[in-house]
């Protein structure tokens, strides 16, 4: 349908939406957008974004919200009819772990549309960063999500990098990628418990928790720190890990990966767990692409992306980085991905820890910044893509911005759980594997 | 004619002198009813009491005598139609503020037809009151507010489903005729016709109950046309209470009867109290509910009726008079329960100006104790709740019921079962349906600003429906032995009514099903409750009172008080409708709003959603409205603009047929 006199007038007018290509992030000030062409399998940056970034539906993310305002976190549709409700849940709800808040518009028992509302758990990290010192912000950055420190830290430090033009030490790349890598184990154990608790799997929940318990453990070992909190700064703690501690977090490791096959193989053969997840909360190719999902959701309906690959940056493009899909796009899709990453993460630690860097003092040279005093970071933390844009003036941040996976995948938990009944939404809500806190900031 | 009998004719005569009394004033019109229902009440008590009551008598134009008679049976229903209208009538005073006395004329020509044909001692002249009663309420339909159309067609097919009753209820009265040789209601030998009497009688009068397949006749005038409440009541509670008197009488001038015809029963009855259930639960009219529910409600006098039957002819003489208390005390629990809704639906349309129930959500919540009182006690009666009127009954039949194992041959017994299963899955959804109804009507926190709420003097005869119905539940046992001469009037022998004592239960306290198989005793159950308050209430009047603290409802930390964040009436069934989607066809019907153009991008996109249920048998009913129109339309185009020579040759080879058969039969 094209639009007609009214509607286009005094509106730039939208270029034709390429089914293939997907914003991924808008600067605030309108300077430049980024987009991932799936075709091309590149990520593209556009100095002078075409779109304007009112008018994008992925734009929801764009600008942080005052602390305790409710904020949509998508495009929801507006659903009437006879008999049709709003039904609150949240922001205090027993099955999400976080303050959020859910308005579903139901007829009863069916969820016509959902809308996620954000705002709950807003601490302002975003703008109390700025006027600090790159170390001191990445302090406060590192705990946007506890679950997801190293990848926040590690694209706040790369976009920092960039924009200082510091030329970073080799082992300290190094250091960012084990610890994303043992993170991302972690949270994708996690994130199968949780399903696994939804569907009242409690054995396999028990041995995934264990589990996770141990990749924690290892955490602690090597960084210092359970959650990683102060580890990635530059000249922290792993820098000095030795021969001995490698062989023998590798064999911890490998112990580890062993297990974690054995107790994946018995979620599968569990029907009720493989019942309750299939086709729940589905969507497809198309709208994951429209709607600029991210991560394992993304990958979940057929995609190939992922920042590892289709971003170049230490260590990674010295790695062989594995990169499971699925075409599904359930909740079965979702988990499956996240337990083969589990799979390829293993993978990529023993290549790290194998290959450390021998030298402590080669550098390499960091991205080119985007601007004057402006950098981007973008890694693929457990749940997808995240994002970084700093700007620095004499070494303190000067603005920030960035897009968490979770704010990108909000509108794709909204549409999946269209038209599924009341008792689907735990499964679906726990295979997007959506965090408030790195949504609100 | 003794004192009883002139006050019977009295009755009789009061009520339809209502209609002329009307076109002085309609609250003379009112006013007179009450009266006469209240003369009615009297008398019908005197027949149960010293016997039956003769009244008027005349000799009928066919060489029958014809007279206003009340024996046990008619006594029955004349004392439960009268309880009822007493209410109704009184109610109407107040309702009624049209400015056209029409609706006050068909109301009194309506009871009065019922009371003649409930007191007519000749079948003639309860024909006579059968059509005038169908005529008089058609007339009653055709006064409701709203879309003429929708009144017109609704009121059309009462009056289709009426007229079709009469056929069928005249065949049956001219095979008894043929039967007995007279129109007096005198117990008919065995003989060849007898079938087609139950047959057409069954289907004729059942018409008039509104149990399934005919159910349409029941709930469409009713809801469809929004009829006037106090019409509402007296169709729904006293109109099928005559079709339910109907089936009485005619079954008790058959002959014994075959074991299908109690299993045709059975069934019939199992399905309308089930399909009943379910309609109810989903409707969100607050007639359509009430009308829904008394389909469930005749299907289970025909439930505990064809019981009685099977067990009649299967040699169960105890299971067949428990049965027989059980359909005229489900009688009885209806009448009373069912009237009390319809005149909250009417108070409820007053107060609120709506009959949907969707969109009152609480709106009338706390305003008049009155109604809100008597509309509790009709939906926890009708929801089967202990120790109330509807309680009672529903023990009663399912206690019936769960006899059946008694019954031989074997597919008589799997019959029970299933009925069995279909009674106590509706006893279930109806649970939901008056919960519904209470809850979104009158119970629960408002979803929208609240209307003004007051109705003055609709709230009095609510109330006392409402008390009538806990006093028919809890005393009950007595009311049975009260009962005995209309049991035995359709027995056509004494019996003795079901009642005893168990422990400390002083004898004829409790109901004893069977010989004896269950017990219950209702008035016990309001003494043990009300103990236990009293506990509840001494303990938190002596101790608890300071700790008590009132805070806002907890809206998991939601600010409260949004006025759409409360669940719908029509959400709170939706279960059912999704659970029972291959009965109800649930099917949901989303529509775009709106165009997609820029906004597809930038804005979301708007739907509307409904989400529809079907009765397959109106899907059904309007193939058959559909091929008949059909069938006419080629008569219409192909044979009636024919030649003459076409007539001329049609009505020779008639004459000739008719000619030949009459030769031959001669």
């Amino acid at each position: 349908m094209t639009p007609s006199a009214e509607e286009t007038a005094g509106a730039t007018v939208l270029p034709t939406r390429d089914a293939e290509r997907a914003l991924a992030y808008v600067a605030a000030d309108g300077a430049f957008a980024l987009y991932n062409d799936y075709r091309a399998k590149a990520s593209v940056l556009e100095r002078d974004p075409r779109i304007p970034p009112t008018e994008e539906p992925a734009l929801t993310w764009r600008g942080g919200a005052a602390a305790g305002a409710h904020r949509p976190l998508g495009p929801t549709p507006v659903v009437e009819g006879y008999g049709v409700f709003t039904f609150p849940y949240g922001p205090v709800s027993m099955g999400v772990p976080e303050a959020g808040k859910f308005a579903v518009r139901t007829y009863g028992e069916r969820v016509l549309s959902l809308e996620p509302l954000g705002g709950f758990k807003s601490r302002g990290i975003g703008t109390s960063v700025v006027g600090q010192p790159v170390e001191d912000a990445a302090l406060r950055i590192e705990r946007m999500a506890g679950n997801f420190s190293a990848s926040h830290v590690a694209a706040f430090l790369a976009a920092a990098d960039s924009a200082l033009g510091r030329e970073v030490p080799e082992v300290e790349l190094w250091t960012r990628g084990l610890a994303q890598e043992l993170q991302r184990v972690y949270n994708h154990l996690h994130v199968i418990a949780r399903v696994a608790e939804a569907a009242s799997q409690n054995v396999g929940l028990a041995q995934t928790h264990a589990l996770a318990e141990e990749i924690l453990r290892v955490q602690g070992a090597v960084f210092g720190h359970r959650w990683l909190f102060g580890a990635l700064l530059p000249n922290g703690p792993a820098r000095r890990l030795d021969a001995p501690d490698r062989s023998r977090t590798s064999r911890e490791l490998d112990r580890l990966s062993d297990e974690f096959e054995a107790l994946w193989e018995l979620f599968l053969e569990s029907r009720t767990f493989v019942d309750r997840i299939q086709a729940t909360g589905s969507i497809d190719r198309a709208e994951a692409i429209r709607w600029g999902a991210v991560g394992p959701t993304l990958r979940a309906c057929g995609v190939d992306w992922d920042d590892r690959l289709r971003v170049p940056a230490h260590p990674y493009t010295d790695l062989f980085v594995a990169l499971p899909r699925e075409t599904g796009g359930d909740a079965l899709a979702r988990v499956a991905v996240r337990a083969a990453e589990i799979r390829a993460s293993f993978l990529l630690l023993e290549q790290i820890l194998d290959r450390w860097p021998r030298s402590a003092t080669k550098t390499v040279a960091p991205a080119a910044p985007v601007g004057p005093g402006r950098g981007i970071g973008r890694v693929e933390a457990p749940s997808g893509d995240l994002v970084y844009d700093v700007r620095v003036a004499e070494d303190r941040v000067a603005a920030l911005g960035f897009r968490s996976p979770s704010q990108a995948n909000w509108p794709l938990f909204a549409h999946g759980m269209q038209g599924a009944v009341f008792t689907d939404f735990h499964f679906a809500f726990e295979s997007f594997g959506l965090v408030f806190a790195e949504t609100d900031g | 004619m003794d004192a009883a009998g002139i006050v019977l004719s009295a009755a009789v005569a009061g009520l339809f002198a209502g209609a002329p009394m009307s076109l002085l004033h309609r609250r003379a019109g009112y006013a007179t009813a009450t009266v006469a229902s209240g003369l009615l009440f009297a008398v019908a008590i005197v027949a149960l009491v010293a016997g039956p009551v003769q009244g008027l008598g005349w000799s009928g134009p066919l060489g029958d005598p014809e007279s206003l008679r009340l024996d046990g049976l008619s006594a029955f229903f004349a004392l439960a139609a009268s309880t009822v209208w007493i209410a109704t009538s009184f109610y109407s005073l107040a309702y009624d503020d049209r400015p056209s006395p029409l609706l006050a004329i068909c109301y009194s020509l309506t009871l009065g037809s019922i009371a003649l044909l409930v007191s007519s001692s000749s079948l003639v002249l309860f024909l006579v009151g059968w059509e005038t009663m169908t005529l008089a309420s058609y007339g009653m339909i055709l006064q409701a507010h709203g879309r003429s159309g929708r009144v017109f067609s609704a009121s059309f097919v009462f009056l289709a489903f009426g007229e079709a009753s009469t056929l069928l209820v005249f065949v049956a009265v001219a095979g008894l005729r043929v039967m007995t040789g007279t129109f007096a209601e005198v117990p008919a030998a065995a003989g060849s016709l007898a079938t087609v009497v139950f047959v057409a009688g069954l289907i004729g009068f059942g018409l008039k109950m509104g149990v399934a397949p005919f159910h349409m006749s029941e709930w469409l005038p009713i809801a469809h046309s929004s009829a006037p409440s106090n019409a509402s009541a007296v169709l729904s509670s006293t109109l099928t209470l005559a079709g339910a008197y109907g089936l009485f009488r005619l079954l008790s001038l058959l002959p014994s009867p075959p074991l299908w015809w109690g299993a045709v029963m059975l069934g019939i009855g199992a399905v309308s109290v089930l399909l009943g259930a379910l309609f109810a639960t989903v409707s969100e009219h607050t007639k359509g509910l009430p009308a829904y529910s008394t389909i469930e409600n005749n299907g289970l006098i025909l439930v505990a009726l064809g019981i009685a039957l099977i067990a009649r002819t299967d040699g169960l003489p105890g299971l067949y008079v428990f049965a027989l208390f059980a359909a005229f005390y489900q009688a009885l629990a209806h009448a009373v329960a069912k009237t009390a809704l319809f005149l909250s639906a009417g108070y409820l349309e007053h107060a609120a100006g709506t009959f949907d129930l969707n969109s009152l959500g609480g709106r009338t919540r706390g305003s008049d104790r009155t109604a809100y009182l008597g509309t509790l006690a009709a939906t926890l009666s009708l929801a089967a709740t202990p120790p109330l009127a509807g309680f009672v009954s529903e023990w009663m039949v399912l206690e019936a019921l769960f006899q059946s194992y008694r019954f031989h041959p074997e597919w008589v017994q799997f019959e029970g079962l299933l009925s069995g299963a279909a009674v106590a899955l509706a006893a279930g959804l109806i649970l939901v349906a008056m919960v519904k109804f209470m809850g979104f009507s009158l119970l629960w926190r408002p979803r929208a600003t609240a209307a003004d709420p007051r109705a003055p003097g609709l709230g009095a005869p609510i109330a006392a429906a409402g008390a009538a119905i806990v006093g028919v539940g809890v005393a009950a046992p007595w009311i049975l032995k009260f009962l005995t001469p209309t049991v035995a009037a359709f027995a056509g022998a004494p019996v003795v009514a079901p009642v005893g004592g168990l422990l400390s239960v002083p004898d004829g306290w409790s109901i004893v099903s069977g010989s004896p198989f269950g017990i219950i005793s209702p008035p016990v159950i309001p003494i043990a409750l009300a103990a236990g308050a009293l506990v509840a209430v001494g303990y938190y009047a002596l101790g608890r009172r300071r700790g008590a603290r009132r805070v806002a409802p907890w809206m998991a930390g939601s600010v409260p008080g949004l006025e759409r964040e409360t669940y719908t009436s029509f959400g709170y069934s939706t279960g059912i409708r999704i659970m029972m989607g291959s009965l109800l066809q649930t099917r949901e019907v989303r529509a775009q709003v709106g165009s997609v153009t820029r906004a597809e991008l930038a804005t979301p996109v708007s739907y509307n959603v409904d989400l529809e249920v079907l009765d397959v048998f109106k899907v059904f009913y309007d193939g058959l409205i559909r091929f008949g129109e059909g069938v006419a339309s080629v008569l219409k185009t192909g044979v009636m603009p024919g030649r003459l020579g076409r007539y001329l040759a049609y009505i020779l080879i008639v004459t000739l047929v008719v000619v030949i058969y009459v030769a031959s039969a001669a």
